[in-house]
């Protein structure tokens, strides 16, 4: 088979498998829920455009929404563990299998990040800060996306895994400069000569490295995360397996749940505890928490605020429901002596609590507010109930959900 | 006068199909303190054998008796009395060598103390001290196997069922496994041991359990098999050939 046929059919293969859960994820209810917010969203940033405030830091705002969505590349390419013994004598060829990779890994996410310029867009305008049109912006974002994709293409190459990362931070560093030199440029051809100069580095700088031709290893390592990431996102609508996520060893964090009580009861909880640190899930958790630190900062001065605050608890909640399926179909599970019912015990009691702590997190910014003599106490006050009602009723729906699922099961 | 056996299978037939079964009224028992090797060619059901004692499938027929219980009358004791060392290594892709120690520790009750010495002294007899602090994604299939092994032994249950326990060990790993399997079965534990490597078995085990095609087609100690297959003073691995030449 040729290979880019082959490539086609492996992700027909994979997407097969996901289109027939696309009618249960839009019957969930968290589904409805995101709609619901998604319609809130667009009625306060219609009245926010129309009363900006002139100190609005425009600029930094723009940077923090597109320069992640920007730097970050990433590709599905199909690659089986097999591959390294029937296709590793075609690696020469492979060129024409990683083609369509490439170019599908650019176009999505470049769609994704001019929805979100454009969202934003009318924001610059109302500030007066849009120096240069649109089309120029957008022309600029295609230009750092390729320029990103390919930078992380190159890094999937690098033979060491030193290296990998210490060309990861300098590609975030050199898009993020460049994107930051074209918001807050002062004469469009500078901006311009100091991104192609920049570019002219980056690019040689990442033909130091010495590189695999085709690092089947670090290929089948991303793909099997990359899928094991579609795979979880589906799973925050409807009941999918989740194993294969990427296990980071964060060794800062390997005496979390040692302290978990000795009895054979709490036994789930450690092996818990310990796959949670070690998850991407836990990296996504810390992103969110920020973000939503400080769009609850930018908003808090207002009932925005409190919305703003209620609809990350609620992201974050549901994002963490994605360890109700971690281990669930390993068959290592069956080989211990864990009783049935502990498991969904364990992870329930684990999920409830840390919300619970990540809602007295995320009320910080609001409580600053109000210390600070911006915000009302009272509003903070009650967005901080709101928030504990919403994890206790997440909390007894999911119990309730779950419960009627192991009961079926 | 025997004891209770601890481990009892009976008129086991089972399978992945219900109209195809691939084992055929199995029965055999296990004593306390007996190693036993379960032998067969590929595919005559030693795998499925031990997947049912595990509780992985249900027989179509007959039932499984570990410790004088079946895992419907108590599946909690039950899995506790028993714990196994599959052919392949599953591993927690993130957990440590130790972390995996720990958490076999904990879920077969094993106290605190005794967990922190059994798991000192198996790492230094594995010779897996050096890794002990690994992620398990980084280690080699022998060391995965060394883990799965160790796993078992830090939860010292009444019965260990191993399958295949030789494949991807190093010489010094498969002779730590067999002097500590020995140990285990002095100190009254009862092992059921399948493996193709019949020479190394032969001068370990007390029985053994000859599957063909499902069935049991023999049964009993080395002098009870040969002559079983007419071939008395004859060593393990020709007896085995004898009897599945004979069952074709």
């Amino acid at each position: 088979m040729e290979l880019k046929a082959l490539r086609s059919q492996r992700k027909s293969s994979f997407w097969g498998q996901i289109i027939p859960y696309l009618p249960y994820v839009m019957q969930s209810g968290v589904a409805v829920v995101l709609l619901l917010l998604f319609i809130v969203f667009s009625a306060w940033y219609t009245s926010f455009l129309k009363a900006m405030p002139p100190d609005l830091p425009v600029q930094w705002i723009l940077l923090i929404l597109l320069g992640p969505l920007t730097v970050y590349s990433g590709f599905r390419t199909y690659i089986q563990p097999a591959d390294v013994i029937f296709l590793l004598p075609q690696e020469t060829k492979m060129k024409e299998y990683f083609s369509p990779v490439y170019f599908s890994g650019v176009i999505y996410k470049l769609l994704a990040l001019y929805f979100v310029t454009l969202t934003a867009w009318p924001m610059v305008v109302r500030s007066g800060e849009a120096a240069l049109p649109l089309w120029a912006m957008l022309v600029i974002l295609l230009a750092l996306k390729s320029l990103s994709a390919y930078g992380a293409w190159q890094e999937l190459r690098i033979t060491t895994s030193r290296a990998r990362t210490g060309y990861r931070l300098l590609r975030w560093c050199f898009i993020l400069l460049m994107l930051a030199a074209w918001i807050w440029q002062l004469a469009w051809w500078k901006s311009l000569l100091f991104m192609l100069l920049l570019s002219v580095n980056y690019i040689l700088a990442l033909r130091f490295p010495m590189k695999h031709t085709v690092a089947w290893e670090n290929l089948i390592a991303s793909e099997r995360s990359g899928a094991a990431r579609a795979l979880m996102i589906l799973g925050w609508f409807v009941e999918v397996p989740a194993e294969g996520q990427k296990v980071i060893r964060r060794r800062w964090l390997s005496l979390a749940g040692n302290r978990t009580p000795w009895r054979r009861s709490t036994a789930y909880r450690y092996l818990l505890i310990k796959t949670f640190v070690r998850s991407e899930l836990l990296g996504i958790i810390v992103r969110l928490a920020l973000l939503g630190m400080l769009l609850i900062y930018w908003t808090g001065h207002s009932w925005m605020g409190i919305a703003v605050y209620i609809f990350f608890i609620f992201i974050t909640g549901t994002q963490l429901t994605a360890l109700r399926f971690v281990h669930r179909d390993s068959p290592a599970a069956s080989y211990y002596p864990i009783m049935p019912g502990i498991r969904m015990k364990e992870v329930l009691r684990f999920i409830s609590r840390l919300l619970f702590v990540l809602t007295f997190i995320l009320w910080l910014p609001l409580l600053f507010i109000s210390v600070a003599g911006r915000g009302d106490w009272l509003l903070s006050s009650a967005g901080l109930a709101a928030g504990l009602l919403l994890v206790l009723i997440l909390r007894l729906a999911w119990s309730k959900k779950w419960s009627a699922i192991e009961n079926e099961d | 006068m025997s004891e209770t056996p601890v481990l009892q299978v009976e008129e086991l037939s089972g399978g992945y199909s219900l109209g195809r079964p691939v084992l055929h009224d199995v029965e055999f028992e296990v004593q306390p303190g007996e190693m036993v090797g379960l032998i067969g060619l590929n595919g005559a059901g030693k795998s499925t054998t031990m997947k049912h004692i595990l509780g992985l499938m249900t027989p179509h027929r007959g039932g499984v008796v570990v410790q004088g219980k079946t895992r419907d009358e108590s599946p909690e004791a039950y899995q506790s009395s028993l714990a196994f060392v599959p052919e392949s290594p599953l591993l927690y892709e993130e957990l440590t060598v130790r972390e995996h120690l720990e958490f076999a520790a904990r879920a077969y009750n094993v106290g605190q103390s005794d967990y922190l010495q059994r798991s000192e002294r198996l790492l230094k007899l594995f010779n897996m001290e050096e890794k002990a602090d690994s992620l398990s994604m980084h280690l080699s299939k022998g060391m995965k196997q060394k883990v799965m092994i160790m796993c078992a032994f830090v939860a010292r249950p009444p019965l260990y069922i191993i399958d295949e326990p030789f494949l991807g060990l190093d010489p010094l790993g498969i002779r730590s496994l067999l002097d500590f399997m020995l140990e285990m079965k002095q100190s009254g534990s009862s092992i059921l041991l399948s493996s193709h490597i019949l020479s190394t078995i032969e001068n370990y085990c007390d029985r053994f359990i000859v599957l063909h095609q499902g069935k049991v087609i023999a049964q009993g100690t080395l002098h009870q098999i040969a002559q079983q297959a007419n071939m008395p003073g004859a060593s393990l691995e020709n007896i085995f050939y004898s009897l599945v030449k004979d069952g074709e």
